[in-house]
């Protein structure tokens, strides 16, 4: 793998070189980007690509199929969503296997499209992907229906009383360590006097906010890490937050936003799916920043690439690709349980592509140490607000 | 009303015999069909795909309206596990549409059907929750809970239409808006109850913990969710409902008090009363709805749910507000589901497409009907009046 293919970010390399937008392989994947993306990166993290995936299946007669329900926040998200498409996107480009994709319109459709996959034969699909939290009720009754077919799912454990289900790979992460690092950087950058790219901060008042999509404990793990981070670098900064109640209504996120910008807030993260577009309109129209999440959202939606300061990033395309793969292997990893982290690289933060190099040396500092006082242990960081 | 366009088109239309109206609507679906595959061809032209669906003058067009039709049929009715899941729609849609129509037969607009919908469910769920582990899991376990789990649907529903009859009745406030608001106070009331107090609290989704296995509504089709029960009751509620206002004094009452509340009161009915009762049984209907979606489809109340609260006023508009038009404009509405699933999952069709496709249906089929009301309701027509057939 080479680095210097990619665009990257300064300073923060160390934690995030193997989080390279695009870059699928994971520890055993290719490094095979897709997003175009290139430059000269300086980080120089512990990189993990170690060279070509695994290319068979390819030129095969009959290539696996593999069938996608995605979250209800659909795709052209820039985020949840298309990050999970890129990954089969990248499978399929890799080990040759075709995929189709189905977009449940509400949370009782998941079910009925996760049941069309299992039972259709032709094609048989070889796996099939859940993305999100809302499929796991379903997926448990479903997969137990059909104990022949290979599931996975991402942002859920899929287990019965007996323990985790056999033919399903559950993956799960700590978004609350990422959420701890855009923290840092949010709760740092609010104290100070900076302006770069569309926005300026505002030095009258230390504030930053926070959107999410509807108020469930996934989400509430996002908020609880990033208010740690925050407090973590001034427990006097000020912190609001606001819930949308939807994960594809970018008119409310830009209301909320609107409105902490206009309280002083100098920075809002968003975990909201396509809701987030909106605070990402509202940092540009105000004139303040904006922190993505799930993918590197400066690229992905790259229009407002002059005010997305940093992304929260969840591999979850990593995830997809390492299943479909393995799946293609005959060794479909069903029963296994992947939590993962900071210290796993499926969680990980990175600068904005118009702020790399751009931001003040002590905060990219800073978040190396945090990071890796995050990874040794040494800072805890609370997964629901109860215990912040 | 004056011979010449727009009154005299309208006073046709509001003149036309049952007949003519299922002409028109017959007519009117196939001018959609046919718009609807226009716009689906001209839309693969721009659209980038592996394989084009057909290459014509050399412009490589991605999506073929004949095979999206067939599709659509096949999802509909192509197997017995599509019909099942079409039946399963069409079951709730006779509901929610009936909820509708009843409210509409007493001129009153119940866009509410939705959050009526929405707490009845809720409220059988978590009756089912609370009831099912003293009951023994057995049919006789059955036939206790699942009386009950639509009793306190209906009940629940019921009331939750009364409150804005109540409101339309003696403080004249217009049940257009209060339903619709009272649709988003539902949601949100039921979504914070489930989240933070009645809900599975093990899941990231805000939902019951799912019924047991003996207060779910036995499948008439193997590999599906639908219950022929549920269908059978749909029927008979709308032949009920047809009899009650065509044939019963208290069905000509709850009509006039809506339609003309002084010539009701005139006439010796208390028309506030009627008005609420109106909207009760609209509410209960809505209830109902959602409490068969539970027993018979998702087996949890969860949130988000589906929008066939909604879908019942085009249900409703579609059948003329007749009872009994309901049954089929709910089979017209539950095999678009149904169709629509197997695009999604056949076809590399964009779901946002179909849902453009399926609005043109809808349009086109319920713009006569619709503007016929409207005509109806203007004192356009040589009866005027009333807004049903």
């Amino acid at each position: 793998m080479t680095w210097d293919r990619r665009t990257f970010i300064a300073g923060t390399g160390a934690g995030v070189a193997g989080m390279l937008a695009g870059c699928v392989g994971g520890d055993d994947g290719s490094g095979n980007g897709d997003d175009g993306g290139n430059g000269n990166g300086n980080g120089n993290g512990n990189g993990n690509g170690n060279g070509n995936g695994n290319g068979n299946g390819n030129g095969n007669d009959d290539p696996m199929q593999v069938g996608m329900v995605y979250a209800t926040g659909g795709l052209g998200d820039q985020s949840f969503n298309d990050m999970a498409h890129e990954g089969i996107q990248q499978a399929q480009e890799d080990l040759g296997l075709e995929f189709r994709n189905a977009e449940p319109d509400a949370p009782a459709d998941v079910g009925e499209l996760q049941r069309n996959f299992a039972r259709s034969s032709d094609p048989d699909f070889a796996l099939i992907c859940c993305i999100g939290f809302v499929q796991e009720t379903d997926l448990v009754e479903n997969a137990t229906d059909f104990p022949d077919q290979n599931w996975m799912i991402v942002d859920a454990v899929a287990s019965d009383d007996d323990g985790p289900l056999d033919n399903v790979a559950s993956y799960v992460y700590r978004e609350h360590e990422g959420s701890f690092q855009v923290g840092v950087l949010a709760g740092m950058l609010t104290g100070m006097d900076y302006s770069h790219g569309g926005g300026s901060t505002n030095t009258d008042e230390q504030m930053v906010g926070f959107v999410g999509g509807q108020e469930i404990p996934l989400i509430e793990r996002f908020e609880a890490g990033y208010r740690a981070g925050v407090q973590h670098v001034d427990a006097e900064i000020g912190f609001t937050s606001a819930y949308a109640g939807d994960w594809n209504d970018p008119a409310t996120g830009q209301e909320i936003a609107t409105g902490m910008y206009d309280d002083g807030a100098d920075i809002v993260y968003h975990a909201a799916g396509g809701t987030g577009a909106g605070v990402f309109e509202a940092a540009q129209s105000e004139g303040r920043y904006a922190i993505g999440v799930d993918s590197d959202q400066s690229r992905s939606a790259a229009e407002f690439s002059d005010v997305i300061v940093a992304s929260m990033t969840k591999r979850v395309d990593t995830a997809i690709y390492e299943s479909a793969n393995n799946a293609a292997n005959d060794s479909f990893q069903g029963g296994q349980i992947n939590d993962l982290g900071l210290a796993e690289d499926g969680i990980g933060t990175v600068i904005g592509q118009d702020f790399e190099g751009e931001l003040p040396a002590e905060i990219t500092a800073e978040l190396e140490t945090t990071k890796q006082s995050i990874i040794d242990g040494d800072i805890s960081v609370p997964d629901n607000l109860d215990d912040l | 009303m004056s011979g010449r366009d727009p009154g005299g088109l309208l006073d046709r239309l509001v003149d036309a015999t049952v007949l003519e109206r299922i002409v028109i609507s017959i007519a009117s679906l196939v001018f959609a069909i046919v718009v609807g595959g226009v716009i689906v061809t001209v839309s693969g032209t721009v659209a980038t795909c592996r394989e084009p669906a057909f290459v014509l003058a050399s412009r490589e067009f991605c999506y073929d309206p004949i095979e999206l039709y067939r599709t659509l049929f096949d999802g509909a009715f192509g197997s017995l596990i599509n019909l099942g899941l079409t039946l399963q729609e069409t079951s709730i849609l006779l509901f929610t549409g009936l909820s509708v129509a009843v409210a509409f037969r007493a001129g009153l607009f119940n866009i509410g059907t939705q959050g009526q919908m929405v707490l009845g469910a809720l409220g059988s769920a978590l009756t089912i929750g609370w009831v099912a582990p003293s009951l023994p899991e057995n049919i006789a376990g059955t036939l206790v809970i699942v009386p009950l789990a639509v009793l306190v649907a209906t009940v629940v529903g019921g009331l939750y239409g009364a409150l804005p009859g109540v409101m339309k009745a003696y403080a004249d406030a217009h049940e257009v808006i209060t339903t619709i608001m009272l649709n988003f106070v539902a949601m949100g009331v039921a979504f914070y109850l489930v989240r933070n107090h009645v809900g599975d609290m093990t899941t990231d989704s805000v939902q019951t913990t799912p019924i047991p296995e003996f207060a779910r509504l036995p499948p008439t089709i193997d590999g599906t969710r639908f219950s022929v029960l549920v269908l059978l009751f749909g029927l008979l509620a709308a032949v009920l409902i047809y009899l009650l206002y065509e044939r019963t004094v208290v069905g000509y009452d709850l009509r006039t008090s809506g339609l003309a509340p002084e010539a009701a009161d005139y006439g010796g009915v208390d028309a506030k009363r009627n008005i609420v009762g109106s909207m009760s049984l609209s509410g209960a209907l809505g209830g109902i709805a959602g409490a068969m979606y539970v027993l018979m489809v998702h087996y949890r109340w969860e949130t988000d749910m589906p929008a066939l609260g909604f879908d019942g006023i085009a249900v409703s508009i579609l059948a003329g507000n007749n009872p009994l038009g309901v049954i089929p404009a709910a089979l017209l509405f539950g095999a678009l589901k149904g169709g629509s699933l197997q695009i999604d999952f056949a076809l590399g069709i964009p779901p946002e497409l179909v849902e453009v496709l399926r609005g043109f249906i809808i349009l086109f089929v319920a713009m006569p009907e619709f503007f016929r009301m409207i005509g109806s309701y203007a004192g356009y027509g040589t009866e005027g009046g009333e807004t049903d057939g």
